[in-house]
């Protein structure tokens, strides 16, 4: 594994072998997360070659302050955001909020738990919560899947996402109670 | 004393490692006693668990269209 500044100065002149490592890095991993935020093969391709190509374009603005695998997710965030056109606004009140405190009784006990053990018995489970990642509005699907497919560290999401480490538990704690409130009812049902 | 609802927001937003001693030891007690709290933590793994099932199933895909050799073309013939 090379130093980064070593990868940086052989990626500048575009050496096969810093090519061929950069993409067995880091290709999957963007294709993985791009489709993991919602687009189709086709374009989750489109979008990881952006990035690398990107990257590679703007090695000069890459000082080596961060991870290379946080400013191709950083850039990966930007791509996403131009595509949609919008900004991540979460809302200050969502409703799966409501949802949440309502299975608690007044002094803070649980009422009515969550109760995913028809979902999570399925062996469908990684479709069901392919389904269910589809509900999630877009900023906490992408700090759901930044973190748990990717691994990524909290910091490296908060920088990559623009976020304090505040609003990221926010975005989690959301995301983690809509996949649930999604697999509890589709546990029930069923998982097509 | 430290309720079911508080420990569920904790445990979700991932807030205890910024937290203090105290609150730590308050949940980690608390879980101790609240079987439904412990399930609540262990849905978070599970939670984890079948997104990664579904990654692995999405690297199996890159890797079946050949992601790899043609993003190295692409970016080769630059």
């Amino acid at each position: 594994m090379m130093e980064p500044a070593e990868l940086i100065a052989r990626l500048r002149r575009r050496d096969p072998e810093a090519l061929a490592g950069m993409v067995r890095e880091h290709a999957r991993p963007l294709y993985r997360a791009a489709r993991g935020m919602g687009f189709r093969e086709d374009d989750a391709e489109d979008l990881a070659q952006e990035v690398l190509t990107t990257f590679l374009e703007t090695l000069d603005r890459f000082e080596g302050r961060s991870q290379i695998r946080t400013w191709l997710f950083g850039i990966l965030h930007y791509k996403v955001c131009e595509r949609r056109r919008q900004l991540y606004l979460e809302e200050l009140n969502d409703p799966i909020d409501a949802a949440f405190e309502s299975r608690f009784d007044p002094q803070g006990r649980w009422r009515a738990p969550y109760d995913l053990e028809r979902a999570v018995e399925s062996s469908q489970i990684g479709q069901a919560i392919g389904k269910c990642l589809e509900e999630l509005p877009p900023a906490q699907r992408e700090v759901f899947v930044l973190r748990e497919m990717e691994e990524l560290e909290t910091p490296e999401i908060c920088k990559i996402l623009g976020v304090t480490v505040t609003n990221m538990g926010v975005l989690l704690h959301r995301a983690r109670n809509r996949l649930r409130e999604c697999l509890e009812s589709r546990g029930w049902k069923g998982t097509s | 004393m430290i309720r079911c609802k508080e420990v569920a927001a904790l445990l979700n937003s991932e807030a205890l490692a910024g937290a203090g001693f105290r609150k730590r030891l308050e949940v980690r007690l608390h879980l101790a006693m609240c079987r439904q709290c412990r399930s609540f933590a262990r849905q978070i793994e599970r939670l984890r668990a079948a997104v990664r099932s579904l990654g692995a199933s999405l690297a199996g895909e890159a890797e079946r269209k050949d992601l790899e050799a043609r993003l190295l073309r692409k970016l080769s013939g630059e």
